[in-house]
């Protein structure tokens, strides 16, 4: 089995993100590496997700999890070797899997050479890859975005004796891009890894690319040339690739990045996420609807990246204060689950381990337009440490087995890069693939059936969107459309049985098939369609005239 | 002669023992008639009373403002007054049935006539009280309406009123009794075209003034002096 | 559910759609095209304002409007439908309408809120006037809070007044049911009040439907419900009380939905308030009563006519309503001249009372014993603005007192009368 040869795989995608160090530990030395990875591949490819997004994995001093990268051509000792990693390049392949890989364009770790170099000297020719300056006055419109943790974008260097810009953690100086020198190293990088088969990349961080004074420096226009130039290379010199953006930003912002079609592939849809909690949480569709009426049309061969949760905290920097203060009371009610401007936890304690929510949640995502990202872990519920600092209590290891280490690891435990989760209800013994695969209700079985179901079509991954907009508020009811395929989706917000009318005359004489049972529902006639659904029950519906 | 007399008193008495005789049953039975008939009237008299009471009657006859006439009237209660008018009726109707057994001739036809004419009595007297009670209570209606309203002289207007409905009901009242049917009607027209005329000139000629303020009220009074005169009660 | 039968498909297919909510405000309404549109913008503002997480609905019961009001209530949710543009709402606001009749009766309007507030669960509720124009957003939040926070049953409010106006209220109202039901609630026939959906379930539930009394005047109804269910009431200061609803001449029907309700109410009540002696504040949030002193002229020649035009023609009727010491007295201070004539404390206080037993025994239609009370409520008008005409608030507050405690004082006197009744 190869991956499909298809331009727009992505579009189609079900993606599962994790990182090495997290999933599988082959050589007890208590640290996620390749080869355990390669070893779970099996696992994901039951599961049934199509591409696999890996969290950094370069060397790097893991001051920020990856992120603050000290060379972009090699690999972690930890995780172990190049060749490791073309090895889980391969099997992936093998199994139809794709592999994303991170790229943090923006900074490097201030352990990086390049950053050894330029601050050894006013006179290095490294210098100018990073931003200096003498003052910490210059772009002050720039917002901070690590509140928690960083009181200015400006860092003083004292071996150069001067300020260094870094948007992020004062250990991650930004890069210079309007250095040729840095945009064009850059992009070698990249071809490195695309060259060894890497079919995509999530791009770290790109609205900072660029600083300009009296902007707030972020998406600025000389941020998207130096991003569509790498686009145009890409397209060059390869085929079957994919960018996605991170780009924390609202949707009509966002939109800038896909540009005609020749920028950026997908970006992440972050404004979306909390509303769908919040929306549960009310049990009222409204917030949903209305980001989703605010999402622009994007060009075809673009796609959005909708997710649930991921290995950063639940972010609210896309919501209003009142938006955020009830998000906090609702689903932060202790101050230690709140970091920066989001919410420090996992899906399933989100919820309040309550599977049907759980299920609409998954629910929702695999029918928005989109593709989906499943966070490790996610898939059999597994839960959090709030104890660990920082977003780490998000990030423990895999749940593998009810035994040693959960299965992770057989380092014995104080070796484990994080302990794991042991308490009475998200705890190893009681939340593991194991169990959870040798029982047929479990979610994981769920995850598996409906990652199926939303692959039985293309509808989701490419179709349009149209709401219905019932009387009924806790009632969120769609149709997406393709080509003559019609999919009906209609979702229970409230934690109550509901009835609803849907106004589907348009359809008058369609048979509607429920799609997880291919059971018959009554036809659509010239009376409101009635349909009643259970607690944070959905369903969707095959139109199709008989 | 002796024989004679004593003969015809002889046969005198034997006539009247004879008659006697033949009587005496009769009387018997219209004895026991009236004195049944005197029970069974008491009964019924009992019974509608308990009726009358257990409906509350008298809150509806003083509702309509029938009790506050009949005490002026110095009569009893309404509920009273039906028993009682019951009671008589029954008895009454049971003496008449005792002297019909008596067969005296020519009472036959008066005692028929009477059980005939009974219902029209009986309906004729309940239009007379219901309208009285709807005179009493239209009256003042129309009373309290015309304080309320300050239009002026309400008692005119109210004694108008019950007069018309009087005049009505007894009009009625007799029609139903069959008593000099026409006499009654010519009668209604008389008196209705008196009091409207007398009205129509009272106005006239006494109640010009009083008219014309009565229009001025209606139609010129200042829209401001409407304003301050009334207070928003709530 | 027999008792929502009386609610249409329709309103019942709305209800639906709106589910459980936690606050439900409430609009009785017929032809209010002019203020509405204003009383539901602040309506609307107050719940964002204050409750911006409840879950929350407007329900516009309307009596048959042909100016559109229905419209203006209803075009004020807030959905993903119509984004409403320049506010910001977290959730679905609905605004329904339903149409109860072809003429406004307070009554059925109430019943019909109270039943939607049932069906839906609503956990605080309140009944808007759509008629007082100066309702500002504060209103509803001060209506609601003492439900929705602190467990109150029953909001009852209270306003800024001109001295003189409400005096309904002042003169009769306030000090009567002050008096026998012990309880010192300044506005008993509200237009705006705030309650708990226990409240609204147990006087739906009443049996008072059915006679004509709560229809008209359910408002008072309510009130009474509240003290005799022993909830728990407070009083709530919201603000200038304007006066659209004055209209001159309403003195006879404003009779009858308050003194008329309030008498026939007394029957079934008696086993209550005849064991009160005495009465209670009840906890006031803000001022219990402002009032202010502005200049207004009264015609007081015409009430003073009118009180002396009643007495003298309704003679018969007050014959066989008020004691004969009572008429006796009031044809004495009828033909006093303006400048003395006073209708006193003590008398109007026998009078009320007298009337109120006169009523409890039908001694005439009862209809007409509470037009009779007209007439006579003017006298006492007339004396109440001639007794305060240069009154500072401080002495209207107090003659108000004094009142009252008359009432308290000859509540012996009305026991009296109603144990004599058979």
């Amino acid at each position: 089995m190869q991956p499909d040869k298809n331009a727009l795989w992505y579009k189609d995608a079900i993606i599962y993100q994790v990182h090495v160090r997290t999933f599988h530990d082959s050589n007890g030395d208590g640290i996620g590496d390749f080869q355990g990875l390669e070893q779970k591949l099996d696992y994901l490819q039951e599961l049934g997700i199509t591409a696999i997004w890996l969290m950094p994995f370069f060397p790097s001093p893991l001051r920020d999890d990856g992120y603050d990268i000290a060379d972009y051509n090699s690999v972690h000792p930890s995780y172990g070797t190049l060749e490791d990693f073309r090895k889980v390049l391969a099997s992936a392949h093998k199994r139809g899997i794709r592999v994303i890989i991170e790229m943090v364009l923006n900074h490097t770790s201030d352990q990086h050479p390049w950053f050894h170099e330029a601050r050894s000297s006013q006179g290095n020719p490294r210098r100018d890859w990073y931003v200096w300056s003498d003052t910490d006055t210059r772009y002050k419109d720039a917002r901070i975005i690590f509140l928690d943790s960083e009181k200015s974008n400006w860092a003083w260097d004292p071996v150069s004796k001067s300020f260094y810009w870094h948007r992020f953690f004062s250990h991650q100086p930004d890069l210079n891009y309007d250095n040729p020198a840095v945009r064009e190293h850059m992009w070698n990088v990249m071809k490195f890894w695309l060259d060894m088969g890497v079919d995509a990349f999530r791009l770290d961080a790109v609205p900072y690319l660029v600083e300009r004074e009296g902007t707030n420096c972020e998406n600025l226009p000389e941020t998207h040339t130096i991003l569509k130039e790498l686009r145009r290379k890409l397209d060059e010199n390869f085929s079957e690739r994919m960018l996605l953006a991170e780009a924390n930003q609202w949707p009509a912002d966002l939109r800038p990045y896909f540009a005609e079609g020749d920028e950026f592939h997908m970006a992440f849809h972050f404004p979306l996420m909390p509303r769908m909690f919040m929306g549960l949480k009310l049990e009222d569709r409204k917030p949903i609807t209305e980001i989703l009426q605010q999402t622009p049309e994007i060009p075809p061969s673009c796609q959005w990246s909708l997710f649930l949760r991921n290995h950063d905290e639940l972010t609210l920097e896309m919501v209003t204060d009142m938006e955020r203060d009830y998000m906090y009371d609702m689903y932060a009610e202790s101050k230690i689950m709140r970091l920066n401007l989001g919410i420090r936890r996992r899906l399933a304690p989100l919820l309040k381990n309550d599977r049907r929510r759980i299920e609409l949640m998954n629910g929702m995502l695999m029918s928005f337009p989109g593709t989906p990202i499943i966070y490790y872990g996610d898939e059999i519920g597994m839960g959090d440490d709030i104890t660990l600092g920082d977003r780490n209590g998000v990030r423990t290891p895999m749940q593998w087995t009810g035994g040693w280490n959960a299965g992770f690891s057989n380092a014995e435990k104080e070796r484990l890069y994080a302990p794991l989760i042991h308490d009475p209800v998200y705890g190893y013994p009681a939340v593991n693939v194991v169990s959870q695969s040798e029982s047929e209700h479990s979610l994981l079985h769920w995850m598996q059936r409906i990652i199926a179901v939303r692959k039985s079509t293309k509808v989701f991954g490419r179709g349009t969107i149209e709401f219905l907009y019932p009387a009924n508020h806790r009632i969120l009811a769609y149709l997406r459309k393709l080509d003559r395929e019609t999919i009906l989706v209609v979702n229970n917000l409230s934690g109550t049985a509901q009835a609803v009318e849907l106004d589907l005359r348009r359809y008058k004489g369609n048979i509607l098939i429920e799609m997880f049972g291919d059971n018959l529902f009554p036809r659509v006639g010239d009376l409101p369609y009635l349909l009643t659904l259970g607690p944070y029950q959905f369903y969707w519906f095959r139109l199709r005239r008989v | 002669m002796r024989e004679m007399i004593i003969g015809e008193l002889t046969q005198a008495v034997h006539d009247l023992a004879r008659g006697f005789a033949h009587y005496l049953p009769r009387l018997i039975v219209m004895l026991i008639l009236v004195l049944a008939g005197w029970l069974i009237a008491y009964i019924a008299k009992v019974i509608l009373r308990s009726i009358l009471r257990l409906i509350r009657f008298d809150r509806l006859s003083e509702n309509a403002g029938a009790s506050q006439l009949l005490n002026k009237a110095a009569l009893p209660s309404a509920t009273e007054m039906l028993s009682r008018f019951v009671f008589w009726v029954t008895w009454l109707g049971f003496i008449l049935l005792g002297v019909s057994v008596l067969g005296i001739l020519g009472l036959q036809d008066q005692i028929a006539r009477f059980f005939f004419f009974l219902p029209r009595l009986f309906i004729a007297v309940l239009i007379l009280f219901l309208g009285l009670l709807a005179a009493s209570f239209f009256s003042r209606a129309a009373l309290l309406a015309a304080v309320n309203a300050n239009v002026p002289s309400p008692r005119v207007l109210s004694m108008a009123v019950r007069s018309i409905i009087i005049v009505f009901v007894l009009s009625i009242f007799f029609e139903e009794l069959g008593l000099a049917e026409q006499t009654m009607l010519v009668a209604f027209g008389i008196a209705f075209g008196a009091l409207m005329l007398g009205l129509a000139i009272a106005f006239g000629i006494g109640g010009r003034e009083l008219a014309q303020r009565f229009l001025e009220d209606k139609f010129v009074r200042d829209k401001k002096q409407q304003d301050e005169d009334e207070l928003s009660p709530l | 559910m027999e008792d929502e039968s009386f609610l249409t498909d329709d309103f019942f297919r709305q209800l639906i759609n709106v589910g459980e909510v936690d606050i439900l405000v409430g609009l009785p309404t017929h032809n209010n095209a002019k203020t509405i549109g204003t009383i539901v913008h602040n309506v609307r503002s107050g719940i964002l304002g204050a409750f911006p997480r409840e879950r929350a609905v407007i329900i516009n019961a309307d009596g048959g409007s042909r100016d559109g009001t229905p419209e203006l209530v209803t075009g004020i949710s807030i959905d993903d439908v119509r984004p409403a543009s320049g506010v910001y709402a977290l959730r679905t606001l609905h605004a329904i309408s339903t149409k109860y009749g072809s003429a406004p009766q307070s009554g059925v309007a109430l019943r019909t809120i109270l039943a939607a507030a049932e069906l839906l669960r609503a956990k605080a509720c309140i009944v808007v006037s759509p008629e007082s124009e100066t309702i500002a957003p504060e209103w509803i939040s001060n209506l609601l809070r003492p439900v929705y926070r602190d467990g109150f049953d029953l909001v009852s409010p209270t306003y800024r007044r001109h001295k003189f106006d409400g005096l309904l209220m002042t003169n009769l109202l306030y000090p009567m049911v002050r008096a026998l039901y012990g309880v010192r609630i300044r506005e008993s026939y509200m237009s705006e009040f705030g309650f708990s959906g226990r409240l609204g379930s147990q006087f739906l539930h009443a049996n008072g439907w059915k006679d004509g009394t709560a229809a008209s005047g359910a408002e008072l109804c309510f009130t009474l419900a509240a003290i005799t269910g022993e909830c728990r009431i407070c009083q709530c200061f919201l603000g200038e009380k304007d006066h659209v609803e004055r209209r001159a001449a309403d003195l006879v029907p404003a009779l009858r939905q308050t003194v008329g309700v309030l008498f026939s109410a007394l029957d079934s009540d008696f086993s209550k308030w005849s064991k009160i002696v005495g009465s209670h504040e009840v906890p006031t949030i803000g001022s219990e009563q402002e009032i202010v002193l502005d200049p207004l002229r009264v015609n007081r020649k015409r009430l003073h006519q009118m009180f002396a035009t009643g007495v003298a023609e309704l003679e018969s009727v007050f014959q066989a309503i008020l004691s004969p010491a009572t008429v006796a007295e009031l044809h004495r201070i009828a033909v006093l001249g303006e400048d003395e004539f006073r209708y006193p404390a003590e008398l109007w206080v026998r009078t009320v009372y007298e009337f109120a037993a006169a009523y409890q025994k039908s001694v005439i239609n009862r209809d007409h014993i509470i037009q009779a009370l007209a007439p006579l409520f003017r006298g006492r008008v007339f004396t109440f603005i001639v007794e305060n005409r240069n009154a500072s608030a401080n002495d209207v507050a107090n003659n108000i007192e004094g009142l009252c405690l008359e009432f308290e004082r000859l509540k012996p006197y009305l026991l009296e009368m109603w144990k004599s009744r058979e």
